[in-house]
């Protein structure tokens, strides 16, 4: 389970990036967490991965307390995640086998279990065919989803995807979703998808929690059962009434 | 253990080669250095040798009261040898320093060979200190011993020859620490561009989950080697010109610089050049690649 306990994050260089953010996701839950530029949904992905630390409050990720992590064990927490971003980051050089592979190697499994992961994430993926292909060699949508395979051969309890359908035309997307959703129901994956797609986030509805200007403002259920204003922006932030609202609302 | 090892090893030198142009470029530059540290080595060792070969060749001399006898010479023959910086004391008569004058100035042995019957001459000690710096220091305490009436040394140019010695040495020292600093900041450049094009690379490394010795071993390997590249041709160089230098001066410049022998110095400078090479490709990897991998969690 993923929960924000009072979470807020502020820069150094005086940006307050989150204000005070609760949120609990659920193991093998599939979430969009959606909102404009700037808004903090990349500061929420940072604090979740470990990369960052919150200035108040925890982000306790199954029962760990990221921002407690001590920097040199930072990495073992990192094998329990997986992230994706829109740019791919697949190495040009090497074959989409090689990339996935590459993953593993670096965490030192032994040849013949990556040899066989490998395999597995790539036709889970879809991209068996395609395992000698090199990147360039790939349209857009191929190359992301090596890139997911790539997060999920380690197989990690979370998968972060940020913006990963952003280079991506609508049919694409689709694929890129649909390949998601068939983790998160095979590999019992949970699934966090960064995007401000509003038609993807139409047309596979999930839960959705939208950001904005550092706070959460909406928690949106998949089937639309319940969809709770957590806050107003504008004007003071009516904070305590806002908790007993979500308690009342969970209750 | 040993597969990580060598895959480490194997993705050094591909670091080199992908980064080829760079790699040389930084060789190249650590070469011109370690050129320099080399040859100022080789001064400054000649120099430490000839510093010692000076410091070995200053004694003191003490003179004995004329009224001292025997048994009082041994004592103060034994409290000499036990003071501190004393290597050797040799005692001489009064009759074996007549002796040494005439030897030294034979042209006088008629006019002092007249004075033979009443030597004016001390019964002395010639001392010999372990080490020559200290050399006024124990003249004072031999001084002060009772029995004897003064002590002579071979005059404050001795002194100052010796200090000029040791502050030639102390700036070669300087020197080079400053060059070893400049190889190391050259490599440290060099890692930096390399890890600015590995930063993918370094991306998934971090991302899966990879230990941070993990991502900087290449980074160190290829440091290491960019090193060892850099020293090779100022090795070969040094041997040269050493060999050539000790040819042609037969092992003395002018008669005064007495150069080590070629072997074993040459190979021991050889050993300290590659031991260079490699402190400074990992130290410079080493500062490039922690600097990087603090400013992330």
């Amino acid at each position: 389970m993923i929960e924000f306990k009072n979470v807020s994050k502020k820069y150094k260089n005086g940006t307050h990036a989150l204000y005070d953010v609760n949120l609990q996701i659920h193991d093998g839950e599939f979430v969009y967490i959606i909102g404009p530029t700037g808004s903090g949904k990349s500061t929420l992905i940072k604090l979740l991965d470990g990369e960052e630390i919150p200035t108040g409050g925890n982000v306790i990720v199954n029962k760990t307390n990221v921002g407690k992590i001590r920097n040199s064990k930072v990495y073992l927490y990192r094998r329990k995640i997986g992230v994706v971003f829109q740019d791919y980051r697949l190495l040009p050089n090497k074959t989409v086998f090689e990339n996935v592979a590459y993953a593993l190697e670096v965490l030192d499994w032994p040849k013949d279990k990556i040899r066989r992961r490998t395999r597995e994430v790539l036709r889970l993926v879809d991209l068996a065919d395609k395992a000698n292909s090199f990147p360039n060699e790939l349209s857009g949508g191929q190359q992301q989803r090596a890139a997911i395979a790539r997060a999920i051969s380690k197989r990690p309890n979370i998968l972060i995807a940020d913006e990963p359908t952003g280079n991506l035309d609508p049919e694409m997307t689709n694929e890129i979703v649909d390949m998601l959703e068939r983790i998160n129901l095979e590999e019992k994956t949970t699934i966090l998808v960064v995007t401000h797609n509003p038609i993807m986030v139409k047309e596979h509805p999930k839960r959705t929690i939208t950001i904005e200007a550092g706070h959460i403002t909406y928690d949106r259920q998949a089937d639309n059962s319940k969809e709770i204003k957590v806050e107003e922006i504008t004007g003071e932030i009516p904070v305590q009434e806002v908790k007993e609202a979500i308690k009342k609302d969970v209750s | 253990m040993f597969h990580r090892f060598f895959k480490h090893i194997k993705e050094g030198f591909v670091g080199i080669r992908r980064h080829f142009s760079m790699a040389i470029s930084s060789a190249s530059a650590v070469t011109v250095t370690l050129t320099l540290v080399g040859f100022f080595a080789v001064l400054m060792f000649n120099m430490a040798y000839m510093t010692s070969e000076v410091e070995k060749s200053i004694s003191l001399v003490a003179l004995i009261d004329y009224d001292c006898s025997s048994s009082e010479i041994k004592i103060i023959e034994n409290n000499i040898a036990e003071l501190d910086n004393v290597d050797t004391v040799e005692y001489r008569t009064k009759d074996e320093e007549f002796d040494f004058y005439n030897e030294m100035y034979p042209e006088m042995i008629e006019f002092s060979e007249t004075y033979r019957e009443d030597n004016p001459f001390h019964d002395t000690f010639m001392i010999y200190a372990k080490d020559g710096s200290k050399l006024s220091e124990l003249k004072e305490k031999i001084a002060s011993i009772n029995g004897i009436d003064s002590v002579e040394d071979g005059g404050s140019n001795t002194y100052k020859f010796v200090n000029i010695l040791h502050s030639v040495r102390f700036a070669g020292l300087i020197l080079v620490s400053a060059l070893v600093l400049l190889a190391i900041y050259l490599i440290y450049n060099t890692i930096k561009i390399t890890i600015a094009s590995r930063k993918d690379e370094i991306w998934i490394m971090r991302n899966v989950g990879a230990k941070n010795g993990y991502i900087r071993a290449p980074f160190l390997v290829e440091g290491i080697i960019i090193g060892i590249m850099g020293s090779i041709i100022p090795i070969g160089l040094i041997i040269w010109a050493y060999v050539y230098l000790f040819n042609l001066s037969n092992g003395n410049i002018l008669g005064i610089i007495n150069l080590y022998p070629s072997y074993p110095f040459l190979l021991y400078l050889s050993l300290g050049l590659v031991g260079i090479g490699i402190f400074v490709g990992f130290i410079g990897s080493y500062i490039s690649v922690c600097k990087y991998l603090r400013l992330k969690r």
